[in-house]
């Protein structure tokens, strides 16, 4: 166990400090995804030897500075493992994404690749709050470098603009760590098995919640902290996006999981109306702008947008079914914007732009990819029978509890999602052709990358048990520790 | 004692060699005596009587500033034997005067009464006065080393009459019996001691450069020769915050609250004028200069928290903080020798093409000052927030967080020009020394971060 969770970290770190030292340009996105595909061995051999029944393992623990807290303690839960699990699938593809038609300089991209990889394993294993800040901090600055060289247009403002936003977000959480660590008794321990059983006065604990919160509010992002996101995601390179929206995004969700709810619960008890009202006008924004978008990566980047602020709200729903919910709804999640900005860079390669008025006409031209995109947009849309439906029922189910005008809300937003992902299909691969270049089909990469990830969508569509199993005893312990 | 001794000594025979032709000579005898002054410094950890008539005490924190200033000082001199390799004319007695201002610094960490604690200053200073001055023939050096003096001996004025009228009120110049005297009158302090304590605080408010008596520091540091601003901002730095942090930290705890409330608005103003100002800097060492500034802010938050592990916060700080800054003036000036002279940022680009492992340095040093995880910087920074909320000022804690976002996007700026690839590629040329140091203070920010070794 001890040696499976600290590989899971130094693996992916120690590769991409190779790749970056070494600089084997030819060998480096075989060496990534090598790499990347030994990690999820190493996390589904650790699920495998998970049973979900017991508490939180602990694996791992040596002192770092432990007169301020910081000690270095790995280990996981069933919540802590989804996120490890989900960070573990989608990099072999995020890797893979850049196979065809790999960015300048493959080595460094690879490199800061696996070493952000690195540091969301340390983020999503780490026990200890201080260490979490670490590794939270220290996944930004690899993706800093891909967006700084590898981004498109105005990436040198846009970069800096995320960057600080973010850690803004960063530094007022450490504030509330460090508040939230020392109202404990001596001896201290930020440990989270300590930390979350601190007991912090309910005056305190309403604007302490948003000291803590405001970091990962950024991170999701939640109305209306989200104004770094849509130009972000349109001006990082492909695979930056995937990383951002696929797996950085959740760090935000884990937090909130891991701090906000066990640590000042009166909190949110007394903000959560703001918060569920906030993210849901959020989501359905979001949806409208997506609706209104000509840009086929910005409607994606929207449209994120959009199913972040559901999950955010049903988080807040703070019962059984919202937490459950949006827990799994992040792994769906994950896999449908990978997916789909594998076929928006899939488009962009082929046609040169990303914009739909370029578009039109392509099934008849592409008929493979097509019907690959029909495939990601059905889990996207959340039909039956995909996760997405599984999660959102879920959520749904969390909402209604707290009011059922919410769940309206909500369900607003996913006939809306309907509405832009097939407007969008629509314009894209239906209607007249525009020109008439000769075009590649989907290829066997392509195949490659998208089929297995749309058949973890429907397989956990039909089949969600495992997952269910994984967050069910933490997710009920959480809600002890919050009533 | 017997390192403060070794130095006074040195400076005198650094100053004797420059009568010789012996040029080449004057770093590797300034490194052989800065290092058997940080040996002699280690040695006398041992428990001594006060010494002096109780002038001076020495305990683990002086002996731990002692060491690393004179580290601090040696790696300035390695740097040194490149950078005066083009300098004909007063090269020993620069180095003399360098010797002779960390003597000052020296007696700065272990001063008991406040006669010592002045006599520490005017050491410290004076040879800075000149040195700021270095380049004879440089406007701007000139007037730096000239506004230095002027503003440097306004503070000294202030600050004689400081201990005058604490003196006056005490009846000594004692530190215990001043602190005696203060917690005794805490309630109701006198108006003269209230007077000269301020006095005291605009001395040394002027030293450490905090807002508002922060205005020469960006002149000096852009005017004075590169190695002179490395040696201000680092070993300056960290003696006078080692004498700051002995009157107020360990012996005047029991401040009068008004004087409490006074050092806390200048904290406060220092972390925001600091960090606001340098936000528009693009000239390198102006950049320095204000950020500098910021960091005083952080420091005297460590200091008012009164805290007891305060020291150990000061002495971490400071030397992350120095280590960073000492390698990142060096890579500075072989940036600035490939861009004929100029001093905006804009010269570290292309340093990432030409020179990776330099720029990987560079990095692993900005990150450190902007305090960003792994490095030592944020253990630094991280480690003065808990001392604070510990100590109950939360809404400082939560500025100052704020604040230190400020630092980042700054230094990112320096970062991100450094990783822009530039297409005329200058040609960085980086002999062993230079790298050598860069070396040491780039795996320093970085190991001191994973690796505390027991400073924390």
């Amino acid at each position: 166990m001890m040696l499976l969770t600290l590989a899971l970290v130094l693996l992916p770190m120690l590769a991409g400090i190779a790749l970056l030292v070494a600089r084997p340009h030819a060998q480096a996105k075989s060496i990534a995804l090598l790499t990347s595909v030994i990690g999820l061995g190493l996390a589904v051999a650790l699920y495998a030897g998970y049973d979900a029944t017991n508490g939180p393992v602990i694996a791992f623990q040596h002192d770092w500075a432990p007169a301020i807290g910081l000690r270095m303690v790995f280990g996981f839960d069933g919540i802590s493992l989804l996120m490890v699990l989900l960070t573990a699938i989608v990099f072999p593809f995020i890797i893979g994404a850049g196979w065809k038609k790999p960015l300048s300089e493959p080595a460094l991209v690879n490199g800061l690749i696996l070493l952000t990889q690195s540091a969301l394993f340390g983020v999503f294993l780490a026990q200890n709050a201080f260490l979490f800040y670490v590794f939270y901090e220290l996944s930004l600055v690899p993706v800093f470098f891909l967006l700084l060289r590898w981004g498109g247009e105005g990436r040198r403002a846009i970069t800096m603009k995320f960057f600080i936003y973010t850690v803004l977000g960063g530094l007022t959480l450490l504030f509330g760590l460090v508040y939230s660590y020392l109202q404990l008794p001596a001896p201290r321990s930020a440990d989270f098995a300590a930390l979350q059983n601190v007991v912090i006065a309910p005056d305190v604990q309403r604007w302490l919640f948003w000291v803590l919160f405001l970091g990962f509010a950024i991170k999701m992002p939640m109305f209306p902290l989200h104004s770094w996101q849509p130009d972000t995601y349109t001006m990082a390179p492909i695979q930056g996006t995937m990383i951002l929206g696929g797996v950085m995004l959740k760090m935000g969700i884990y937090g909130v999981v891991r701090f906000v709810l066990p640590i000042v619960p009166a909190g949110v008890a007394h903000w959560r109306d703001v918060v569920i009202v906030l993210s849901l006008i959020g989501c359905l924004y979001a949806a409208w702008i997506a609706f209104r978008q000509n840009d086929l990566k910005r409607l994606v980047a929207w449209s994120s947008l959009s199913h972040v602020g559901l999950m955010c709200a049903a988080l807040f729903a703070a019962n059984t079914a919202g937490i459950t919910g949006a827990l799994y709804q992040t792994l769906a999640h994950a896999i449908l914007v990978v997916a789909l900005l594998y076929l928006v860079g899939g488009l962009q390669e082929r046609l040169g732009t990303t914009q739909l008025a370029a578009m039109g006409g392509l099934k008849a031209r592409m008929p493979r990819l097509a019907a690959l995109f029909l495939l990601v947009m059905i889990g996207s849309v959340a039909l039956p029978l995909t996760q997405g439906c599984v999660g959102e029922w879920l959520m749904f189910n969390g909402l209604f509890e707290v009011s059922p005008w919410w769940t309206f809300l909500g369900v607003i937003s996913i006939i809306l999602g309907a509405v832009y992902m097939l407007f969008a299909y629509q314009r894209s691969m239906l209607g007249e052709a525009h020109k008439n270049t000769d075009l590649v089909d989907a290829d066997g990469i392509d195949h490659w990358i998208l089929v297995p990830l749309i058949a973890v969508t429907f397989i956990l569509g039909v089949y969600p048990q495992p997952v269910l199993d994984l967050l069910h005893a933490p997710v009920e312990q959480l809600l002890t520790l919050i009533n | 004692m017997s390192a403060i001794i070794l130095l006074s000594i040195l400076g005198v025979v650094l100053l004797y060699m420059g009568l010789g032709n012996n040029k080449r000579l004057l770093a590797p005898v300034g490194i052989l005596g800065l290092a058997g002054a940080g040996a002699l410094s280690f040695l006398d950890r041992r428990p001594l009587p006060a010494w002096g008539h109780g002038a001076m005490a020495f305990d683990d924190l002086s002996m731990a500033f002692c060491v690393a200033m004179a580290g601090i000082t040696l790696l300035l001199f390695v740097f040194g034997s490149d950078y005066y390799s083009r300098t004909q004319e007063n090269v020993a007695e620069h180095y003399a005067l360098l010797v002779f201002s960390l003597t000052g610094a020296f007696l700065l960490t272990s001063y008991q009464n406040l006669l010592m604690l002045f006599l520490g200053i005017e050491v410290l200073s004076i040879p800075l006065y000149i040195l700021a001055g270095g380049k004879k023939r440089s406007y701007r050096s000139s007037e730096a080393g000239f506004k230095y003096f002027l503003l440097g001996s306004f503070a000294t004025a202030f600050f004689l009459m400081g201990i005058a009228l604490v003196y006056g009120m005490a009846g000594s110049f004692d530190l215990k019996v001043i602190g005696d005297y203060a917690a005794a009158n805490a309630e109701h302090p006198a108006a003269l001691f209230l007077v000269g304590m301020f006095f005291i605080a605009v001395g040394l408010g002027f030293k450490v450069a905090a807002v508002p008596f922060h205005f020469w520091s960006p002149d000096v540091y852009e005017g004075a020769p590169t190695i002179i601003t490395a040696f201000m901002s680092t070993v300056v730095k960290m003696g006078s915050f080692a004498a700051v942090y002995r009157l107020i930290g360990v012996h005047i705890t029991a401040l009068p609250p008004a004087v409490e409330r006074t050092l806390w608005a200048i904290t406060i103003l220092t972390l925001l004028i600091g960090n606001l100002v340098a936000l528009r800097q693009s000239h390198f060492k102006r950049l320095m200069a204000y950020s500098s500034i910021a960091h005083t802010g952080f420091l005297l938050m460590a200091v008012l928290s009164g805290d007891a592990l305060a020291g150990r916060a000061l002495f971490y700080y400071t030397l992350t903080y120095a280590l960073a800054t000492v390698g990142l003036f060096v890579v500075f000036t072989v940036a600035k020798r490939a861009a004929n002279g100029d001093e905006h940022i804009r010269i570290f680009r292309g340093m990432f093409k030409s020179k990776p492992w330099l720029a990987a340095a560079t990095l692993i040093m900005l990150l450190s000052l902007a305090g960003i995880p792994p490095t030592a910087g944020f253990l630094a920074k991280y480690q003065v927030f808990v001392l604070a909320v510990q100590n109950g000022y939360v809404w400082s804690t939560l500025f100052a967080a704020v604040m230190a976002v400020l630092g980042i996007y700054y230094y990112l700026k320096v970062i991100r020009e450094t990783f822009t690839t530039n297409e005329e590629g200058a040609v960085l040329q980086l002999n062993a020394t230079n790298t050598a140091v860069i070396a040491v203070c780039g795996v320093g920010a970085l190991l001191l971060g994973l690796w505390p070794m027991g400073l924390i």
